[in-house]
């Protein structure tokens, strides 16, 4: 499903970052990193003309080669970023939105946590089992 | 994209220029090399023209041509095709352009700043501009367009020539042969009839000017005055004499070539030894391998075998060939940069100049202006009618040259017959554009492109696709917007259809120039990006490079879309060998990903950077980047970091081998400087035997805040006392451990050949092990002016400079190791992720100040993994070690107290690690034997204690402080009796001094008296009594010590402080103290509750005495041990008392010959008749005496006034009026009213008055034996308890009363209640005892009379010292209905209210009648008495304690009779 999944704080340094082949980390953070610049183009250009009411999901950010860039942003300014293989054509929107849906859910209950220092990064079991399960779904 | 010198139209009409061919006779070639150029490298720099050109179109409408320029090439034939791709020697020229132009130091850069981003990027990039320039400069001729082909040529012909005219038709011969022999495919020729220019080259140092001028009138008459030139040139004599400085324009366009080219012989062994050695992972090793053949091979390449027409290449490889050989041309001695042009003047620059602007006017346009008429003509007359015929019959046949339009693919390589009318239009259209007339050029091209894609001629349609955007966007007034789809269309054409890389390149290189011209940035750069291909690496590079100057200038700049592409540009400029501009990229894509919590890429950025900043010989930048990575916290993997962690050790080592001296400072471990702890002293020495040292202070241990507060008064208290009771000014605490919590403001003292200990934190941040070796301290030492006697020799050089072991050097070693010896620890190793501490010694042998600078130590990184399964050759690569050292710089704490500190950040001073050496001071040790580590509660034990002068001055004074003074004793000098002790108590191994009771003295005690000063010691400080009071160097002395077990049950922990001073007097360290802790664990044995009564018989013997009333004090004492199996049972053994009135006087219970037993739970009282002291001699002496008295229960009488029961004794008292304080002060919050003394005056008057009745200072002993059955032995252990009786009726025990607990109290989040009102006084109430005297029975005949008078004598008894106003109401009857319903009412008659004054204990007896209605029992204790003391006027009366009920039976005698004479009736 996912190859990548990162949450990035508002002052856009990562909060949580998972790929799925570990040897390509990398290229996911430089991935994942770039797309800010889209997410942040996208954010402007949507609070222009609609003000508060501005959808959270982005759709999708920008498709490379191999990967397609799917972005999300809370009311908070925390971005969602999902890495989806270009291969994998199963996919419909109302999937990326969902899983993205979930992830909010999941990181607001990290954010509940009392014992969670906001801007830490993120340690949460629960968390990172949600992840995994967006990540292997359908492999 | 980074800013251009030139504008986009000025590039785009450079790029595209008329090009001309040069074709000369070698002697003319002769004559310009003179100058060290070729003759069209001669022309170069004024090939530019200046002044305004003009055109007429085919409508004759006249043009203006500005800013001409064309292009003068050398006549270069080859056969090759042009190829779709750049060659490779093409490409080493592009490559190597590019890297003559490196990023200068101080290049102009410009700040961006978009968000929180703020960085620096350099404006221009010369070396993307030369690239393009050379590019497109270099482009092939092709077949489809006609731009870069010759236009013109130039025959060269020098005036020397013995038949110049012959040898003009032979170059014209030449000319021709070339353009339509057919046997070269290279050069390409514009028009059939190239315009031909003839040009006579004079030289005026050596030819004949008459001649030369006879030659160019001949040519004028052959070739008309338009159609040749005579140019002269050398008009100076070489002659390097005199050589005014000329501006040599040449040099611009030539010099960089030669110049690159030696740069790059250095560059390129060195950047090959890097790589290899390095083990690149990155860089493919097959691309080194490349290098070494592609570069012999442009060595080995002739200069006239190079393909393209680049002239150039040509002299670049000249100058190659140069280099190599030495000098070939020998007939120029001054070769070499800025010889250019070295017989040339002004004068002939001017020539130079004035002739290419007559061949461009003259010649070039006009030949332009009438092709471009006759074309247009041409194409004119076939419009109407062939035009449409032709295409009409291409539908009707769909044949000739035209292949199917089913296969549009192979079509891309349709060739047009040079003839092709497609071809000529856009012949026109290209004329039109090079002579800058874009309107009709973008309409020819136009027209061209729709033909072209007609005939499904994709290259065709492609080039005039570009070329109508690029005049499209040329037109002045810009009549139609730029048809960027026209490029992209072109753009994909190319490298889709056509395969042709370089067209598409260079067609991307104009679509994204104007693009950005137009503030589309986006669009720019996608095009760009979208031509980086895996064929090269260099193009890939540099377009990336621009398409991220792109995302950076956008409106709202991308700038993670910056970084991200400069990294993909670092990394493909890495890969074309283009390391420092490739060093560059990373570097400026730092700037974003620096300190934003994207370790990973950081890791990534930085390891690269490193790398390229070693192969350049830029250690320190490479150094910097790896320490970066090893610092973050990193979240790369074991391996990685092991990796990163040999490559720093490799690059450190070679930075350190370049130069010396000095020790880097190493990144690794961290130290954690504010953790370090610093400790004076040897370290402790460990048990001998039964002996138990002194526990001191050790690194062991953790600092505690309230320990260090107790131990520091412990030490004022011993200080004030050695002092006689004043602390000095300078008092400060010793402190022999610093750490982070203790006061370092002053630098501490340390003694000479007395060890200084330095524990270091290290942490290790990576996860792979760190071996440390040769771990050791860095110091400085001033030495003090007074150097120690016998050292003078050494001592005066020493004295007074600065000597350190940081540059450590062999021959010194020996001198520093005379001064301070450090203390090395050879290996010290590190997990991952470990924090381990370190201890380093010194050991100083002078006196002066030493300041620990840092540590020293070789850092190894030890691969387990990898030695195992290597060779050695690796081994010796994996075991990398490097020396360094790290400062140790402690920060003070924060400071915060004044308004300053409090707004900035401000650190306070840290003076921990330089302490100042002073001499010697005595050292003592201090062991105790035999101690117990569990006690009774009260149980007195004898130890011993040694103390040891282990140093060699002799030390006096020595005390000791406690935190529980009552627990121990040396016992007191003054009682203490020369008279061994009995062989009862030696037997028994008592710690009490007894003899046995032969006088049989029955129950009474014994009394002594004793002065309480004798072993008063003020404030819980003991001197020690060390015979002579000092002890001498080596000598040690043992003395006994008396323990008692603490009261409280549990485990104590008991803290000891022994001081002493140093024999000599004024030294720095004015005194040493040793702490000792011990923890002892106290259970419990009896429970003493005493009590004491006024007894109301008096005594019957002391009848004189009237104070003193007889007083009963019974004792309950009770077996509270809870181990039933280790005590059996406990024996009363004596009871003693202490007090200064009063004494035990006899004992009542237990007869004598019973002695008390208790065996666990069994409880027994003991019952004691006390007596008052006559107030005699202790008043005499004013001394305050203490009377003891002794009861012996046993046989045996123990002194209870000597040590060590005297001892305790009054320690405890000491103990308990301090506790008493304490606990007044702690409790004071909330029951003030309880325990202090009301402020007014009269109120402390007032309590006294009251207490003094009703105070009895009685303190009693009680001393047992328990027997004790340890290890099937029958031990006895002895021991006192202690009860304080304060005054009658309160009964007091032994044991504290248990405390409740604080610490479960629920937090209340309300006020809490205010106390409840304590009455006050509650001691007035017990001013006066009264009692009631009457006749338990009164009979009376009520019969006879109703009323019953009964007289009842109330005795009224003053109890305190003062005069007390009494007032007796008997009126006052108990309201309670209860009282009036059990006993009926009676009433008192007669005088019912009294008032009366008591003096001093006087007794008063008042006489009052009751007077009762019927019989019955009555309480007769209804009276009321009020009383309060005569001065306190304030103070109401208090209403006395009712004494219990007073019963009278009142017996109806009629009553009896009645009964009586009723029985009868029954009878009856």
């Amino acid at each position: 499903m996912a190859v990548c999944i990162a949450v990035i704080a508002k002052e856009n340094y990562p909060l949580f970052i998972r790929s799925v082949p570990t040897q390509n980390e990398l290229k996911f953070h430089y991935t994942v990193h770039t797309s800010l610049d889209v997410v942040e183009e996208k954010i402007s250009a949507v609070g222009k003309s609609l003000g508060d009411q501005r959808e959270l999901y982005l759709g999708l950010l920008y498709p490379t080669e191999d990967y397609k860039v799917y972005g999300y942003v809370t009311n908070s300014k925390v971005k969602f970023v999902i890495v989806v293989d270009s291969s994998n054509t199963s996919l419909r929107d109302n999937e990326i939105r969902s899983m993205f849906r979930k992830l909010h859910n999941s990181f607001t209950d990290v954010m509940c946590n009392p014992f969670y220092n906001p801007g830490d990064p993120i340690q949460s079991k629960a968390f990172n089992g949600i992840v995994s399960g967006m990540m292997v779904q359908t492999g | 994209m980074a800013q251009c010198v030139q504008s986009v139209q000025e590039f785009i009409q450079d790029s595209f220029v008329p090009m001309v061919a040069v074709l000369s006779s070698d002697e003319a070639e002769r004559v310009s090399r003179k100058n060290n150029l070729s003759f069209s490298e001669l022309l170069r720099p004024f090939c530019k023209l200046t002044s305004e050109g003009h055109i007429r179109d085919p409508n004759n409408q006249l043009q203006t041509v500005k800013n001409l320029r064309v292009c003068v090439n050398n006549l270069v034939t080859s056969l090759q095709t042009p190829s779709a791709s750049v060659s490779p020697a093409q490409y080493r020229l592009l490559s190597e352009v590019v890297l003559s132009f490196q990023p200068q130091e101080g290049a102009q850069t410009s700040a961006v700043k978009t968000g929180d981003y703020s960085l620096n990027l350099s404006v221009t990039t010369p070396w993307f501009e030369a690239y393009r320039d050379n590019f497109l400069q270099s482009m092939p001729a092709s077949d489809h367009e006609f731009l870069n082909h010759y236009l013109a040529c130039l025959l060269v012909v020098s005036s020397t020539e013995t038949v110049p005219v012959e040898q003009f038709l032979k170059l014209s011969q030449e000319q021709h042969r070339i353009q339509h022999s057919g046997e070269y495919t290279n050069p390409k020729w514009f028009i059939p009839n190239t315009l031909k220019y003839y040009v006579l080259l004079h030289d005026m140092s050596e030819g004949d000017e008459q001649r030369a001028e006879l030659v160019y009138e001949d040519m004028k008459q052959r070739y008309g005055s338009h159609g040749c030139y005579l140019l002269k040139i050398n008009s100076r004599t070489v002659s390097p004499e005199q050589d005014e400085q000329i501006p040599d324009p040449w040099s611009q366009y030539l010099l960089r070539n030669s110049q690159r080219n030696q740069e790059m012989f250095d560059l390129v062994p060195a950047a090959n030894v890097a790589e290899t050695s390095a083990g690149a992972t990155e860089v493919d090793s097959s691309d080194s391998a490349e290098t070494g053949p592609g570069l012999s091979s442009s060595l080995e390449v002739h200069p006239l075998q190079l393909d393209t027409s680049s002239a150039s290449l040509q002299t670049l490889t000249d100058v190659h060939v140069d280099l190599k050989t030495g000098a070939r041309d020998s007939e120029h001695p001054a070769l070499g940069s800025g010889s250019y042009g070295a017989c040339l003047t002004l004068n002939d620059h001017d020539h130079v100049r004035q002739f290419v602007q007559e061949f461009a006017f003259r010649g070039l346009l006009p030949h332009v202006e009438k092709n471009i008429r006759q074309l247009n003509d041409q194409l004119l007359s076939r419009k109407g009618l062939s035009r449409s015929l032709f295409t009409a019959t291409k539908k009707w046949f769909g044949g000739g040259k035209v292949p199917e339009k089913n296969e549009p693919k192979t079509t891309s390589n349709l060739l047009y017959p040079p003839e092709a009318p497609e071809l000529q239009i856009r012949k026109m259209a290209d004329l039109c554009f090079l002579v800058q007339h874009y309107d009709l050029a973008y309409s020819c091209y136009h027209t061209a492109k729709k033909d072209f894609l007609l005939d499904q001629a994709m290259l065709y349609a492609a080039g005039a696709l570009e070329m109508a955007a690029v005049s499209a966007f040329l037109q002045s007034g810009a009549p139609r917007p730029y048809p960027s789809h026209y490029m992209d269309t072109a753009i994909q054409t190319y490298r889709d259809v056509c395969r042709n890389m370089v067209l598409a390149e260079r067609c991307a290189l104009l679509s994204s120039e104007i693009l950005k011209s137009q503030g589309k940035y986006s669009e720019a750069a996608a095009l760009l990006i979208k031509m980086t291909s895996e064929d090269s690496d260099l193009r890939s590079a540099l377009l990336l490079e621009q398409a991220a100057h792109c995302f950076i200038n956008m409106r709202n700049p991308m700038v993670r879309k910056f970084a991200f592409h400069m990294i993909l540009a670092g990394h493909r400029f890495s890969k074309a060998r283009q390391t420092r501009h490739a060093l560059r990229c990373y570097c400026q894509a730092m700037q974003v990903y620096q300190d934003r919590g994207w370790s990973l890429a950081e890791d990534h950025i930085n390891f690269t950077i490193g790398r390229h900043s070693f192969t350049h010989g830029q250690s320190e930048d490479a150094v910097m980047a790896f320490r970066q990575i090893l610092i973050n916290d990193s979240r790369q993997t074991a391996t990685q970091q092991a990796a990163f962690l040999r490559e720093y050790l490799y690059v450190y080592k070679s930075v350190n081998g370049e130069k010396k001296g000095c020790l880097p400072e190493l990144p690794l471990p961290y130290i954690q400087s504010s953790t370090t702890r610093v400790f004076f002293g040897h370290e402790r020495r460990l048990a001998e035997g039964e002996k138990q040292a002194a526990t001191h202070v050790s690194l062991d241990q953790e600092y505690d805040q309230n320990l260090s507060a107790m131990w520091c008064q412990l030490e004022e208290q011993l200080v004030s006392s050695a002092n006689r009771g004043i602390v000095p000014n300078n008092f400060q605490p010793s402190q022999s451990c610093l750490n982070s919590q203790t006061d370092n403001l002053h630098p501490p003292l340390a003694v000479v050949e007395e060890p200084i200990i330095v524990e270091l934190s290290f942490r290790n941040p990576l996860k792979v092990s760190l071996t440390l070796s040769n771990l050791s301290l860095l110091w400085k030492f001033t030495a003090d002016g007074t150097s120690s006697p016998g050292k003078t020799q050494t001592g005066e050089q020493i004295t007074g400079e600065t000597i350190t072991n940081e540059e450590a050097s062999a021959t010194q070693m020996a001198l520093k190791d005379d001064i301070i010896t450090a203390e090395i620890i050879k290996e010290f190793h590190m997990g991952s992720e470990e924090t381990k501490m370190a201890r380093l010694r010194l050991l100083p042998h002078r006196t002066g100040q030493l300041n620990i600078v840092g540590v020293v130590y070789d850092l190894t990184s030890s691969f387990a993994g990898e030695t195992a399964s290597n060779t050695e050759g690796q081994q010796a690569l994996s075991q990398m070690t490097v020396r360094g050292r790290q400062d140790l710089k402690i920060r003070g704490p924060r400071l915060n107290l004044t308004k300053e500190d409090k707004m900035q950040v401000r650190y306070g001073a840290d003076q921990r690690l330089e302490p100042i050496i002073t001499p010697p001071m005595p050292l003592m040790e201090v062991f105790f034997l035999q101690f117990p580590t569990a006690l009774l509660c009260g149980e007195i034990k004898k130890a011993h204690v040694e103390f040891c002068n282990v140093s060699a001055v002799a030390l006096c004074g020595l005390r000791v402080a406690s935190t529980h003074p009552d627990f121990f004793t040396f016992g007191s000098q003054a009682t203490t009796p020369v008279t061994p002790p009995s062989s009862v108590s030696a037997e028994n191994c008592s710690a009490y001094k007894t003899f046995a009771t032969t006088l049989q003295q029955g129950s009474v005690a014994s009394e002594m008296l004793v002065s309480a000063e004798e072993f008063s010691q003020p404030s819980g400080v003991m001197n020690i009594p060390v015979h002579g009071g000092m002890l001498q160097p080596g000598e040690s002395i043992q003395l006994p010590l008396w323990l008692r077990g603490p009261d409280k049950e549990g485990v104590h922990e008991i803290n000891f402080l022994f001081y002493y001073e140093s024999i000599e007097k004024g030294p720095k360290i004015s005194h040493r103290v040793l702490r000792h802790t011990v923890f002892i664990c106290a259970s419990r044995s009896l429970n003493v509750q005493a009590s004491a009564f006024h007894s109301t018989a008096p005594p019957p013997h002391s009848v004189d005495d009237k104070g003193s009333r007889g007083t009963l004090v019974f004792i309950d004492v009770e077996n509270v041990n809870m181990s039933e199996g280790g005590v059996r049972e406990f024996h009363i053994v004596q009871v003693s008392s202490s007090s200064h009135h009063w004494r035990l006087h006899k004992y009542i219970t237990p007869t004598k010959d019973n002695d008390c037993k208790l065996s666990s739970r069994e409880r027994a009282k003991l019952c004691f008749r006390a007596t008052r002291c006559k107030p005699r001699q202790a008043n005499l002496d004013n001394v305050d005496k203490l009377i003891f008295a002794d009861l012996s229960l046993g046989n045996e009488r123990i002194i209870s006034s000597s040590t060590p029961c005297g001892d305790f004794f009054f320690r405890c008292c000491n103990t308990s009026t301090l506790q008493q304080v304490d606990v007044n002060s702690r409790t004071s919050g909330n029951s003030r009213s309880l325990y202090s003394a009301p402020p007014s005056g009269s109120g402390t008057n007032l309590t006294s008055v009251t207490r003094k009745c009703n105070d009895l200072d009685l303190n009693i002993i009680v001393i047992w034996k328990a027997y004790v059955i340890e290890d099937n032995k029958q031990l006895i252990l002895e021991g006192q308890l202690h009860v304080a009786l304060h005054s009658f009726g309160k009964e007091a025990s032994s044991l504290v009363p248990k405390e409740e607990s604080q610490e479960m109290v629920l937090l209340k989040f309300k006020s809490e209640l205010p106390p409840p009102v304590v009455l006050p006084f509650p001691e007035v109430s017990q001013l006066i005892k009264t009692s009631l005297h009457y006749p338990e029975t009164f009979t009376h005949h009520f019969v006879q009379d109703s009323l019953c008078l009964v007289p009842v004598t109330l005795t009224l008894s003053n109890c305190s010292v003062a005069l007390v106003d009494v007032i007796i109401d008997l009126r006052h009857n108990s309201t309670s209905s209860e009282s009036l319903e059990v006993h009926g009412s009676f009433s008192w008659v007669g005088q019912t209210q009294y008032k009366l004054q008591l003096g001093q204990q006087e007794v008063v007896s008042l006489t009052l009648r009751a007077c009762f209605f019927r019989a019955g029992v009555y309480n007769l204790n209804t009276p009321r008495v009020l009383a309060r003391p005569t001065e306190q006027n304030s103070v109401c009366e208090t209403s006395q304690q009712t004494a219990s009920p007073a019963l009278i039976i009142i017996i109806n005698s009629a009553r009896l009779q009645k009964s009586n004479s009723s029985d009868e009736q029954l009878s009856l």
